[in-house]
């Protein structure tokens, strides 16, 4: 294998790569089914066709397509990198092959489906298949190529251009992401697959990407323009609404997932900065969910009293933080598994309060129901506005309040991960009798990670009980409690896009793959392993812990230094 | 060397120090005092006691009984970050730096209990006595060898401006001629005004270099004199020494 592969970086034909190409061009050509579903032609008729109308392909057939033809292009230029380029095409179009594949095959009643059927054949996702694992297979060491690296500097205006269209195709993208599939459940069954299918194609183009070296360019072109990436960032996230993604559905999903992420952040201060397993950390969010009910004089909340949201939202946060620090103490006396043991005890303990409504606060089995919408400057949240013209869906404040929250929660993290306190944080994570010899309080820094941490809870729980509008001990499992875990260990310990990232990875597949409900944590489960097997560091991984898990990285910070020398 | 004066007020006294952990006495009976301006030594086998001593006057292990007065005042009763902020600093056995995080950020950790300007100044100084720090104070720590290690962790232990600096082994797991470097470290940092208490189990090092010493022995203190006697005592150079 390496022999070929060394052979194939130094000419510029390389047969079984191009062969590979080929042969998805050929597959997204191909037919895929041999009969029509029962739900309706999957997806959208593109899966009979066989050849005779070759620019109609859409969907997956389209993806494959144009992977194919990357494919092609890509083998015949000496493009720097091309292996991992190539690579990353190639498990693209093996993942959207084997999606299609398995989902035809178990909704088809079996592999007549895809193969021969009362004299129709189809043999697309055999060939598509085929295509994918030959690309794979012929740049299987890429690895060994170095990254490309991008080395000349731009003037100011073409890197803010760079920057500025780099961000618009990722707000594309996320948007396409979001929507892709369509709404799912009973109003469409394909949503799962199709959802899956553009994973896997949206997984490989960045990969392609990445391989070029275009990606680690432009993450190094926005650390150099700090600021002027934040705002465009915001400015792009404040920007959905106006895409494909621009409905109150979407909107609704969106800002779930804002209040998600915005609690993955506080609870990476917790566990990816102070370095404390925190197993029951969704209580926060419930506390400050449960406070916010109960002050926005809903008819079920027990004390009737209806406090103006900023405000509630503020008692809410810091009554999650009191919670924090009552939590927090007795990490002074335990460490590592046992810490673990007594946050799970509490997030049961919060649960199971709140199932049987102590003190009459949290309604119980029956929640609190209607809590009214949010009312800020005269503006009901619920409703769609019109800014100039400009039609925006119901939800869009909903989306906009949540994306000043994360917004908020981001530069909190951000600034504390720099600060004294934050030094402090990773130094007790590190090591912590260091620590302390180091003159660090330990106890009292734990206890403030718990604080902080716990406040931002709240500060979410309080968004999302107006958001939801209803409140139910139900939202607070350990499930949930667990997601967000995940959610931080998947992104990247210690880093902020990286728990956004999870955040909405993990809420928003859950949306995509109702069908397969009863799997979901099976998937789930194994994703993560897969993960964690492949990519420990997670997916967007601190700098310190890149160093420690990426052997080859290691030596990188030298390298700039002598090129620039 | 041997004329230093034995008598005026201590800088540090341990008086009849007892650590347990849980059942098991680590330290017994340990009594000795560190004048200002010296080199002072502990030495022994492994598991006599020295770790734990030092541990015990640095505020993270807490005595059974006995008393540590540091300036006369009794500092076995304060937390570590108060001790640290006497000017007590400990360098802890295995160097025990934060090797994922950079050369400077190991230093700034150092001065964590301070908070006044001179912070960016001292983290200088260390570069000038350590150039190899300086010269790559953005890489990580964990990639450096075990000598710049030590000098690194002695250096962090320098940034909180320490009156007593306490090395537990900066000798281990080091060639002779970086233990060498060490030690004339360590004669540096005595020389600018730094008292230093050093636990050695490389006996011989450390009494050559040493004002004074203890021998520790199954949580005992037993002989103490001036490096120069020690290294002369035939019952040292028997146990301790490597000669029969």
């Amino acid at each position: 294998m390496s022999e070929v592969s060394t052979a194939g970086r130094t000419g510029l034909f390389r047969p079984l790569s191009t062969a590979g190409a080929v042969a998805t061009v050929l597959g997204a050509l191909l037919p895929w089914a041999t009969f029509v579903f029962n739900e309706g032609p999957y997806p959208a008729k593109a899966t009979l066709q066989f050849f005779d109308a070759p620019f109609a392909l859409s969907g997956f057939r389209l993806h494959l397509m144009l992977f194919g033809l990357a494919a092609l292009v890509v083998g015949f230029t000496r493009l720097p990198g091309r292996g991992r380029v190539l690579r990353a095409l190639g498990w693209g179009v093996l993942a959207v092959s084997a999606v299609n594949t398995v989902f035809l095959i178990s909704n088809g009643g079996g592999f007549g489906a895809v193969s021969a059927s009362d004299g129709a054949f189809a043999f697309g996702c055999y060939v598509g298949l085929a295509g994918g694992a030959l690309l794979v297979a012929d740049n299987w060491h890429a690895s060994a190529e170095p990254l490309p690296r991008w080395k000349f500097s731009l003037p100011l205006w073409a890197a803010w251009l760079v920057l500025l269209v780099s961000f618009g195709a990722v707000l594309l993208l996320v948007a396409a992401t979001l929507t892709a599939g369509g709404l799912g459940g009973a109003a469409d069954p394909y949503a799962g697959p199709v959802f899956l299918s553009f994973l896997g194609a949206a997984g490989g183009l960045l990969g392609g990407l990445h391989g070029t070296g275009l990606l680690s360019w432009i993450g190094e072109l926005s650390e150099k323009h700090r600021l002027f990436s934040v705002l465009v960032l915001l400015l792009c996230a404040l920007g959905l609404p106006l895409t494909s993604a621009g409905n109150e559905y979407w909107m609704t999903v969106a800002a779930n997932i804002g209040v998600y992420a915005a609690t993955a952040i506080g609870l990476n201060i917790v566990v990816g900065l102070a370095g404390l397993l925190d197993l029951g950390y969704v209580a926060f969010m419930g506390i400050g969910a449960f406070v916010a009910a109960n002050l926005s004089g809903a008819a079920a909340s027990a004390l009737g009293i209806h406090v103006p949201f900023l405000l509630a939202a503020v008692i809410a946060a810091v009554i999650a933080g009191i919670f924090g620090v009552i939590v927090g103490s007795p990490t002074l006396r335990v460490r590592g598994d046992y810490l673990a043991i007594v946050t799970l005890a509490f997030g049961e303990i919060f649960r199971r309060a709140a199932q049987n409504n102590i003190g009459g606060l949290t309604g119980g089995a029956n929640a609190i129901p209607n809590i009214p919408q949010v009312e800020l400057f005269g503006l009901e949240f619920n409703n769609p506005v019109t800014i100039g013209g400009l039609q925006l869906p119901g939800g869009v404040l909903y989306y906009f309040l949540i994306v000043l929250l994360v917004a908020l929660t981001m530069v909190a993290f951000g600034n504390l991960k720099n600060s004294r306190i934050g030094r402090a944080w990773i130094a007790i994570r590190e090591d912590e009798d260091v620590a302390r010899a180091m003159g660090i309080r330990t106890g009292k820094a734990k206890i403030l990670a718990f604080l902080t941490g716990a406040t931002l809870a709240g500060l979410a729980g309080a968004v999302f009980a107006h958001k939801t509008a209803t409140v139910s001990y139900e939202s607070f499992q350990f499930l949930e409690s667990v997601t967000l875990l995940a959610a931080v260990i998947l992104g990247g310990m210690g880093t902020i896009p990286g728990a956004v990232l999870g955040a909405a990875l993990l809420f928003v597949l859950p949306e995509k793959l109702r069908e397969f409900s009863d799997y979901r944590l099976l998937l789930f489960g194994l994703a993560l392993v897969l993960i964690m097997r492949f990519r420990p560091q997670g997916l967007v991984p601190d700098r310190h812990r890149r160093a420690e898990l990426v052997a080859e990285d290691v030596e990188l910070p030298a390298a700039p230094k002598e090129a620039t020398a | 060397m041997s004329d230093t004066v034995q008598t005026g007020k201590p800088l540090l006294e341990v008086r009849d120090l007892c650590v347990a952990y849980g059942a098991i006495e680590a330290v017994r009976s340990v009594s000795f005092t560190v004048q200002a301006g010296q080199i002072v030594s502990l030495i022994g086998s492994n598991g006599a006691g020295k770790t734990t001593t030092l541990r015990t006057i640095s505020g993270l292990l807490r005595p059974r009984s006995g008393q540590i007065l540091f300036e006369g005042r009794p500092i076995h009763t304060q937390p570590a970050h108060a001790i640290l902020g006497m000017g007590v600093a400990h360098c802890p056995e295995g160097r025990r730096l934060f090797p994922k995080m950079t050369v400077e950020e190991n230093l700034l950790l150092g001065a964590y209990t301070r908070k006044d300007e001179g912070i960016a100044e001292d983290v200088e100084r260390v570069y000038d006595l350590f150039p190899v720090l300086g010269e790559r104070r953005g890489n990580k720590a964990g990639l450096f060898s075990g000598g710049e290690q030590q000098m690194l962790a002695i250096g962090r232990a320098m940034m909180s401006r320490p009156r007593l600096l306490m090395l537990d082994e900066p000798s281990m797991g080091l060639s002779p001629i970086m233990t060498q470097r060490i030690f004339d470290t360590i004669r540096d940092l005595q020389r600018l005004g730094t008292t230093v208490l050093l636990v050695e189990q490389n006996a011989l090092a450390a009494l050559a270099q040493s004002d004074y010493a203890h021998v520790v022995d199954l949580g005992r203190t037993t002989i103490e004199g001036t490096g120069h006697d020690l290294l002369a005592d035939q019952r040292v150079r028997d146990a301790y020494l490597g000669e029969n």
